[in-house]
Protein backbone atom coordinates (compact mmCIF):
# COMPACT_ATOMS: atom_id res chain seq x y z
CA UNK A 1 0.00 0.00 0.00
CA UNK A 2 0.90 3.68 -0.77
CA UNK A 3 1.50 6.68 1.44
CA UNK A 4 -0.16 10.17 0.47
CA UNK A 5 -0.07 13.09 2.22
CA UNK A 6 -3.81 13.77 2.83
CA UNK A 7 -4.76 17.14 3.77
CA UNK A 8 -7.13 16.18 7.19
CA UNK A 9 -6.90 19.79 8.73
CA UNK A 10 -8.57 22.27 6.49
CA UNK A 11 -7.06 25.92 7.02
CA UNK A 12 -10.00 27.49 8.99
CA UNK A 13 -9.53 24.57 11.41
CA UNK A 14 -5.83 25.43 11.68
CA UNK A 15 -6.40 28.69 11.88
CA UNK A 16 -8.97 28.45 14.70
CA UNK A 17 -6.59 26.28 16.78
CA UNK A 18 -3.65 28.35 16.65
CA UNK A 19 -5.78 32.00 17.45
CA UNK A 20 -7.79 29.91 20.06
CA UNK A 21 -4.06 29.37 22.21
CA UNK A 22 -2.59 32.40 21.81
CA UNK A 23 -6.17 34.10 22.92
CA UNK A 24 -6.50 31.47 25.44
CA UNK A 25 -2.45 32.02 26.68
CA UNK A 26 -3.44 36.45 26.16
CA UNK A 27 -6.60 36.42 28.11
CA UNK A 28 -4.87 34.70 31.15
CA UNK A 29 -1.95 36.37 31.27
CA UNK A 30 -4.19 40.27 30.76
CA UNK A 31 -6.80 39.64 33.72
CA UNK A 32 -3.87 38.27 35.72
CA UNK A 33 -1.95 41.14 35.37
CA UNK A 34 -4.54 43.37 35.84
CA UNK A 35 -4.21 47.42 35.88
CA UNK A 36 -5.25 48.71 32.23
CA UNK A 37 -4.13 45.33 30.84
CA UNK A 38 -7.81 44.44 31.65
CA UNK A 39 -9.35 46.41 28.73
CA UNK A 40 -7.20 44.22 26.91
CA UNK A 41 -8.57 41.18 28.51
CA UNK A 42 -12.34 41.95 27.44
CA UNK A 43 -11.01 42.78 23.47
CA UNK A 44 -10.16 39.33 24.15
CA UNK A 45 -13.03 37.99 24.93
CA UNK A 46 -14.42 39.62 21.72
CA UNK A 47 -12.16 37.80 19.46
CA UNK A 48 -12.99 34.05 21.28
CA UNK A 49 -16.23 34.85 21.19
CA UNK A 50 -16.37 34.91 17.73
CA UNK A 51 -14.06 31.64 17.22
CA UNK A 52 -16.19 29.80 19.53
CA UNK A 53 -19.06 30.74 17.30
CA UNK A 54 -17.45 30.40 13.89
CA UNK A 55 -16.21 26.26 15.20
CA UNK A 56 -19.43 25.71 16.02
CA UNK A 57 -20.64 26.72 12.19
CA UNK A 58 -17.90 24.83 10.86
CA UNK A 59 -18.74 22.11 12.99
CA UNK A 60 -22.06 21.40 10.55
CA UNK A 61 -20.70 23.49 7.11
CA UNK A 62 -17.14 22.77 7.03
CA UNK A 63 -15.01 20.23 5.28
CA UNK A 64 -14.97 16.25 6.35
CA UNK A 65 -12.94 16.45 9.03
CA UNK A 66 -14.49 19.73 10.97
CA UNK A 67 -18.02 18.23 11.24
CA UNK A 68 -19.47 17.13 14.21
CA UNK A 69 -21.27 14.48 13.10
CA UNK A 70 -17.95 12.73 11.83
CA UNK A 71 -16.46 12.26 15.14
CA UNK A 72 -18.72 13.03 17.44
CA UNK A 73 -18.26 9.81 19.69
CA UNK A 74 -21.48 8.11 19.91
CA UNK A 75 -20.99 4.68 22.24
CA UNK A 76 -20.84 2.42 19.24
CA UNK A 77 -17.81 4.37 18.00
CA UNK A 78 -15.96 4.70 21.33
CA UNK A 79 -16.39 0.48 22.27
CA UNK A 80 -15.50 0.31 18.23
CA UNK A 81 -12.35 2.51 19.36
CA UNK A 82 -11.03 0.72 22.79
CA UNK A 83 -11.60 -2.68 20.80
CA UNK A 84 -8.80 -1.01 18.51
CA UNK A 85 -10.82 -1.36 15.67
CA UNK A 86 -11.28 2.05 14.86
CA UNK A 87 -10.11 3.49 11.53
CA UNK A 88 -10.82 6.59 10.34
CA UNK A 89 -9.34 9.67 9.17
CA UNK A 90 -9.31 12.57 11.49
CA UNK A 91 -10.50 12.96 14.87
CA UNK A 92 -10.86 9.43 16.90
CA UNK A 93 -13.92 9.05 19.08
CA UNK A 94 -12.37 9.33 21.55
CA UNK A 95 -10.10 12.48 20.31
CA UNK A 96 -13.73 13.73 19.29
CA UNK A 97 -14.80 13.72 23.05
CA UNK A 98 -11.98 15.90 24.00
CA UNK A 99 -12.83 18.29 21.07
CA UNK A 100 -16.56 18.37 22.37
CA UNK A 101 -15.54 18.72 26.22
CA UNK A 102 -12.63 21.30 25.15
CA UNK A 103 -15.27 23.41 23.19
CA UNK A 104 -17.87 23.68 25.39
CA UNK A 105 -15.26 24.31 28.52
CA UNK A 106 -14.46 27.12 26.19
CA UNK A 107 -17.82 28.40 25.33
CA UNK A 108 -18.76 27.93 29.12
CA UNK A 109 -16.31 30.44 29.62
CA UNK A 110 -17.04 32.74 27.28
CA UNK A 111 -20.54 33.35 27.67
CA UNK A 112 -20.11 33.76 31.54
CA UNK A 113 -17.59 36.21 30.56
CA UNK A 114 -19.94 38.33 29.04
CA UNK A 115 -22.21 38.97 32.05
CA UNK A 116 -18.93 38.66 34.48
CA UNK A 117 -17.51 41.33 36.33
CA UNK A 118 -14.40 41.59 38.35
CA UNK A 119 -15.79 44.78 40.58
CA UNK A 120 -12.96 47.70 39.69
CA UNK A 121 -13.76 48.75 35.81
CA UNK A 122 -13.94 45.49 33.89
CA UNK A 123 -17.94 44.48 33.30
CA UNK A 124 -18.86 41.93 30.53
CA UNK A 125 -20.27 43.98 27.37
CA UNK A 126 -23.85 42.09 28.42
CA UNK A 127 -23.54 43.17 32.13
CA UNK A 128 -26.48 45.64 31.99
CA UNK A 129 -28.47 43.00 31.29
CA UNK A 130 -28.78 41.17 34.71
CA UNK A 131 -28.35 42.46 38.21
CA UNK A 132 -24.92 42.54 40.07
CA UNK A 133 -25.72 38.91 42.66
CA UNK A 134 -26.08 37.32 38.72
CA UNK A 135 -23.39 38.90 37.74
CA UNK A 136 -21.06 38.19 40.90
CA UNK A 137 -22.42 34.08 39.89
CA UNK A 138 -21.13 34.16 36.63
CA UNK A 139 -18.32 35.51 37.33
CA UNK A 140 -17.48 32.60 39.90
CA UNK A 141 -18.46 29.69 36.97
CA UNK A 142 -16.07 32.02 34.41
CA UNK A 143 -13.16 31.47 36.94
CA UNK A 144 -14.45 27.66 37.70
CA UNK A 145 -15.02 26.17 33.90
CA UNK A 146 -11.59 28.32 32.75
CA UNK A 147 -9.82 26.32 35.80
CA UNK A 148 -11.53 22.89 34.26
CA UNK A 149 -9.86 24.17 30.76
CA UNK A 150 -6.59 24.42 31.68
CA UNK A 151 -7.07 20.65 33.17
CA UNK A 152 -8.25 19.18 29.82
CA UNK A 153 -5.56 21.41 28.23
CA UNK A 154 -2.95 19.28 30.10
CA UNK A 155 -5.07 16.19 29.46
CA UNK A 156 -4.77 17.47 25.37
CA UNK A 157 -1.09 17.55 25.71
CA UNK A 158 -0.53 14.52 27.37
CA UNK A 159 -2.22 12.88 25.31
CA UNK A 160 -0.30 14.72 22.20
CA UNK A 161 2.97 13.61 24.40
CA UNK A 162 1.57 10.37 24.97
CA UNK A 163 1.13 9.80 20.81
CA UNK A 164 4.47 11.33 19.88
CA UNK A 165 6.82 9.39 22.23
CA UNK A 166 4.62 5.92 22.61
CA UNK A 167 2.93 5.80 19.50
CA UNK A 168 5.81 7.47 17.19
CA UNK A 169 2.59 9.85 16.16
CA UNK A 170 3.15 13.35 15.62
CA UNK A 171 0.08 14.69 16.30
CA UNK A 172 1.64 18.47 15.74
CA UNK A 173 2.55 18.92 12.17
CA UNK A 174 -0.66 18.22 10.76
CA UNK A 175 -2.29 20.78 12.81
CA UNK A 176 0.30 23.37 11.48
CA UNK A 177 0.58 22.16 7.80
CA UNK A 178 -2.66 20.23 7.22
CA UNK A 179 -0.75 17.03 5.84
CA UNK A 180 -0.66 13.80 7.32
CA UNK A 181 0.89 10.84 5.57
CA UNK A 182 -2.10 7.93 4.84
CA UNK A 183 -2.46 4.83 3.66
CA UNK A 184 -4.73 5.63 0.58
CA UNK A 185 -6.68 2.12 0.39
CA UNK A 186 -9.29 4.16 2.52
CA UNK A 187 -9.27 7.71 1.25
CA UNK A 188 -9.88 8.77 -1.81
CA UNK A 189 -11.01 12.52 -2.83
CA UNK A 190 -12.17 14.26 -0.13
CA UNK A 191 -15.27 16.35 -0.97
CA UNK A 192 -14.66 19.85 0.02
CA UNK A 193 -17.75 22.31 1.52
CA UNK A 194 -19.02 25.08 -0.59
CA UNK A 195 -16.79 28.11 0.03
CA UNK A 196 -20.08 30.33 0.72
CA UNK A 197 -20.70 27.73 3.77
CA UNK A 198 -17.09 29.76 4.76
CA UNK A 199 -17.93 33.14 3.82
CA UNK A 200 -21.29 32.80 5.78
CA UNK A 201 -19.86 31.25 8.59
CA UNK A 202 -17.37 34.15 9.30
CA UNK A 203 -20.45 36.55 8.98
CA UNK A 204 -21.88 35.19 11.22
CA UNK A 205 -19.65 34.95 13.82
CA UNK A 206 -19.16 38.77 12.86
CA UNK A 207 -22.49 39.79 13.42
CA UNK A 208 -22.67 37.96 17.15
CA UNK A 209 -19.05 39.66 18.15
CA UNK A 210 -21.06 42.74 17.30
CA UNK A 211 -24.23 42.42 18.96
CA UNK A 212 -23.06 41.83 22.01
CA UNK A 213 -19.68 44.19 21.96
CA UNK A 214 -20.99 47.11 19.88
CA UNK A 215 -23.79 47.64 23.00
CA UNK A 216 -26.61 46.19 20.04
CA UNK A 217 -28.05 43.46 22.65
CA UNK A 218 -27.94 45.64 25.49
CA UNK A 219 -29.78 49.01 23.80
CA UNK A 220 -32.65 46.82 22.51
CA UNK A 221 -33.21 44.43 25.30
CA UNK A 222 -31.75 46.22 28.90
CA UNK A 223 -35.00 46.77 30.79
CA UNK A 224 -33.18 49.49 32.92
CA UNK A 225 -31.00 52.21 31.70
CA UNK A 226 -27.80 51.42 30.29
CA UNK A 227 -26.01 54.69 31.15
CA UNK A 228 -23.41 53.21 32.66
CA UNK A 229 -21.96 55.41 35.94
CA UNK A 230 -23.60 58.09 37.45
CA UNK A 231 -21.94 61.31 36.83
CA UNK A 232 -21.36 64.43 38.81
CA UNK A 233 -23.56 66.60 35.89
CA UNK A 234 -25.37 68.15 39.11
CA UNK A 235 -23.85 71.08 40.68
CA UNK A 236 -23.93 69.68 43.90
CA UNK B 1 -13.50 30.12 86.45
CA UNK B 2 -9.88 31.85 86.86
CA UNK B 3 -9.31 31.33 83.47
CA UNK B 4 -12.66 31.86 82.04
CA UNK B 5 -11.88 35.34 83.58
CA UNK B 6 -8.32 35.73 82.04
CA UNK B 7 -9.80 35.23 78.94
CA UNK B 8 -12.31 37.36 78.76
CA UNK B 9 -10.59 40.20 80.25
CA UNK B 10 -7.65 39.97 77.47
CA UNK B 11 -10.78 40.06 75.19
CA UNK B 12 -11.76 43.23 76.55
CA UNK B 13 -8.17 44.56 76.65
CA UNK B 14 -7.13 43.47 73.05
CA UNK B 15 -10.66 45.27 71.61
CA UNK B 16 -10.10 48.38 73.99
CA UNK B 17 -6.20 48.70 72.48
CA UNK B 18 -7.23 48.18 68.99
CA UNK B 19 -9.64 50.82 68.81
CA UNK B 20 -12.24 49.22 66.07
CA UNK B 21 -15.13 51.34 64.86
CA UNK B 22 -18.02 49.47 66.64
CA UNK B 23 -19.78 46.43 66.60
CA UNK B 24 -19.01 43.62 63.48
CA UNK B 25 -21.69 44.60 61.25
CA UNK B 26 -21.08 47.92 61.28
CA UNK B 27 -17.57 47.85 60.88
CA UNK B 28 -18.64 45.15 57.96
CA UNK B 29 -21.15 47.88 56.15
CA UNK B 30 -19.11 50.88 56.26
CA UNK B 31 -16.11 49.20 55.08
CA UNK B 32 -18.27 47.84 52.12
CA UNK B 33 -19.43 51.24 51.87
CA UNK B 34 -16.54 53.23 51.15
CA UNK B 35 -15.26 50.54 48.77
CA UNK B 36 -18.68 50.75 46.94
CA UNK B 37 -17.62 54.72 46.97
CA UNK B 38 -14.52 54.40 45.50
CA UNK B 39 -15.88 51.49 43.02
CA UNK B 40 -18.20 54.36 41.37
CA UNK B 41 -15.42 57.20 41.98
CA UNK B 42 -13.25 54.26 39.83
CA UNK B 43 -15.85 53.71 37.18
CA UNK B 44 -16.37 57.54 36.51
CA UNK B 45 -12.53 57.89 35.79
CA UNK B 46 -12.88 54.93 33.50
CA UNK B 47 -15.64 56.70 31.24
CA UNK B 48 -13.37 59.84 31.04
CA UNK B 49 -10.09 57.51 30.14
CA UNK B 50 -12.71 55.88 27.21
CA UNK B 51 -13.71 58.60 25.47
CA UNK B 52 -10.59 60.98 25.04
CA UNK B 53 -13.34 63.32 23.20
CA UNK B 54 -14.94 64.20 25.87
CA UNK B 55 -12.46 63.83 28.34
CA UNK B 56 -13.41 65.79 31.73
CA UNK B 57 -10.48 67.35 33.68
CA UNK B 58 -12.73 68.38 36.63
CA UNK B 59 -14.68 64.76 36.73
CA UNK B 60 -11.68 63.11 37.04
CA UNK B 61 -10.07 65.57 39.82
CA UNK B 62 -12.93 65.59 41.34
CA UNK B 63 -13.30 61.33 41.40
CA UNK B 64 -9.70 61.26 41.97
CA UNK B 65 -9.71 63.52 45.53
CA UNK B 66 -13.26 61.20 46.81
CA UNK B 67 -10.74 57.89 46.20
CA UNK B 68 -7.96 59.24 47.78
CA UNK B 69 -10.10 60.71 50.22
CA UNK B 70 -11.77 57.74 51.19
CA UNK B 71 -8.58 55.79 51.09
CA UNK B 72 -7.31 58.40 53.72
CA UNK B 73 -10.17 57.87 56.13
CA UNK B 74 -8.74 55.34 58.14
CA UNK B 75 -10.16 52.82 56.50
CA UNK B 76 -7.71 49.93 58.41
CA UNK B 77 -10.11 51.10 61.50
CA UNK B 78 -12.62 48.83 59.83
CA UNK B 79 -10.99 45.21 59.79
CA UNK B 80 -11.37 44.73 63.37
CA UNK B 81 -11.08 41.03 64.51
CA UNK B 82 -14.01 38.66 63.67
CA UNK B 83 -14.87 40.94 60.79
CA UNK B 84 -14.04 37.98 58.62
CA UNK B 85 -17.57 36.46 59.25
CA UNK B 86 -20.33 38.68 59.16
CA UNK B 87 -22.84 40.52 57.78
CA UNK B 88 -22.82 44.23 56.38
CA UNK B 89 -25.26 45.41 53.44
CA UNK B 90 -24.23 41.64 52.42
CA UNK B 91 -22.22 38.99 53.77
CA UNK B 92 -18.67 40.17 53.94
CA UNK B 93 -15.95 38.59 51.50
CA UNK B 94 -13.08 39.33 53.43
CA UNK B 95 -10.85 35.96 54.19
CA UNK B 96 -9.38 34.82 57.23
CA UNK B 97 -5.88 35.20 55.21
CA UNK B 98 -6.22 38.36 56.38
CA UNK B 99 -5.85 37.97 59.82
CA UNK B 100 -3.39 35.37 59.48
CA UNK B 101 -0.77 37.42 57.20
CA UNK B 102 -1.17 40.62 59.00
CA UNK B 103 2.55 42.02 57.19
CA UNK B 104 1.12 41.15 53.47
CA UNK B 105 -2.63 43.06 54.27
CA UNK B 106 -0.65 45.98 55.58
CA UNK B 107 2.00 46.17 52.39
CA UNK B 108 -1.29 46.03 50.30
CA UNK B 109 -3.43 48.42 51.75
CA UNK B 110 -0.58 51.23 51.92
CA UNK B 111 0.41 50.34 48.42
CA UNK B 112 -3.37 51.50 47.43
CA UNK B 113 -3.19 54.51 49.73
CA UNK B 114 -0.24 55.24 48.04
CA UNK B 115 -1.54 54.77 44.49
CA UNK B 116 -5.08 57.08 45.76
CA UNK B 117 -2.78 59.88 46.20
CA UNK B 118 0.18 59.75 43.54
CA UNK B 119 -3.29 59.62 41.35
CA UNK B 120 -4.75 62.34 42.85
CA UNK B 121 -1.56 64.61 42.03
CA UNK B 122 -1.50 63.17 38.54
CA UNK B 123 -5.11 63.89 37.82
CA UNK B 124 -4.54 67.60 38.58
CA UNK B 125 -1.97 67.55 35.45
CA UNK B 126 -4.99 66.78 33.18
CA UNK B 127 -3.10 64.94 31.11
CA UNK B 128 -4.95 62.01 29.93
CA UNK B 129 -1.81 59.45 28.50
CA UNK B 130 -0.47 60.30 32.81
CA UNK B 131 -3.63 59.47 34.55
CA UNK B 132 -3.89 56.17 31.74
CA UNK B 133 -0.61 54.94 33.44
CA UNK B 134 -1.34 56.40 36.83
CA UNK B 135 -5.09 54.57 37.01
CA UNK B 136 -3.55 51.05 35.61
CA UNK B 137 -1.44 51.14 38.86
CA UNK B 138 -4.32 52.23 41.30
CA UNK B 139 -6.90 49.72 39.90
CA UNK B 140 -3.80 47.11 39.97
CA UNK B 141 -3.52 48.03 43.86
CA UNK B 142 -7.32 46.83 44.22
CA UNK B 143 -7.25 43.79 42.30
CA UNK B 144 -3.84 42.79 44.79
CA UNK B 145 -6.03 43.10 47.44
CA UNK B 146 -8.97 41.18 46.11
CA UNK B 147 -6.42 38.32 44.97
CA UNK B 148 -5.37 37.64 48.03
CA UNK B 149 -7.88 38.95 50.96
CA UNK B 150 -11.39 38.51 49.37
CA UNK B 151 -12.83 35.36 48.05
CA UNK B 152 -13.79 34.67 44.93
CA UNK B 153 -17.44 33.87 44.95
CA UNK B 154 -19.72 35.89 46.96
CA UNK B 155 -21.00 34.04 50.68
Amino acid sequence: MQKQKIQIWDLPIRLFHWLLVITIALSYLTIEIGGAWADWHARLGALALGLIVFRVLWGFFGNQQARFSQFFPTPSRLIQYFKGQWQGVGHSPLGGLAVFALLGLTGIVVVTGLFANDDITLFGPLYPLINQSLSDWMTGIHAIAFNALLIFIALHLLAIAFYWFVKKNNLIKPMLTGKKDLQISHQTAQPKTKPAYFFISIALALLIVWLTFGNVLTDLLATKPTAQVPSSQNQW
Amino acid sequence: MKKLGLFLTSVVLLNAGLSHAGPIEDQIKYRQSAYSFIGWNTNKIKVQLDKPETFSKEEVIAAANAIAAAANSGLGALYGPGTDQGEGWRKTRLKPDFFQKPDEAKKLATTFNLEANEFAKVAETGDPVQIKVKFGKLTQSCKACHDSFREKDPK
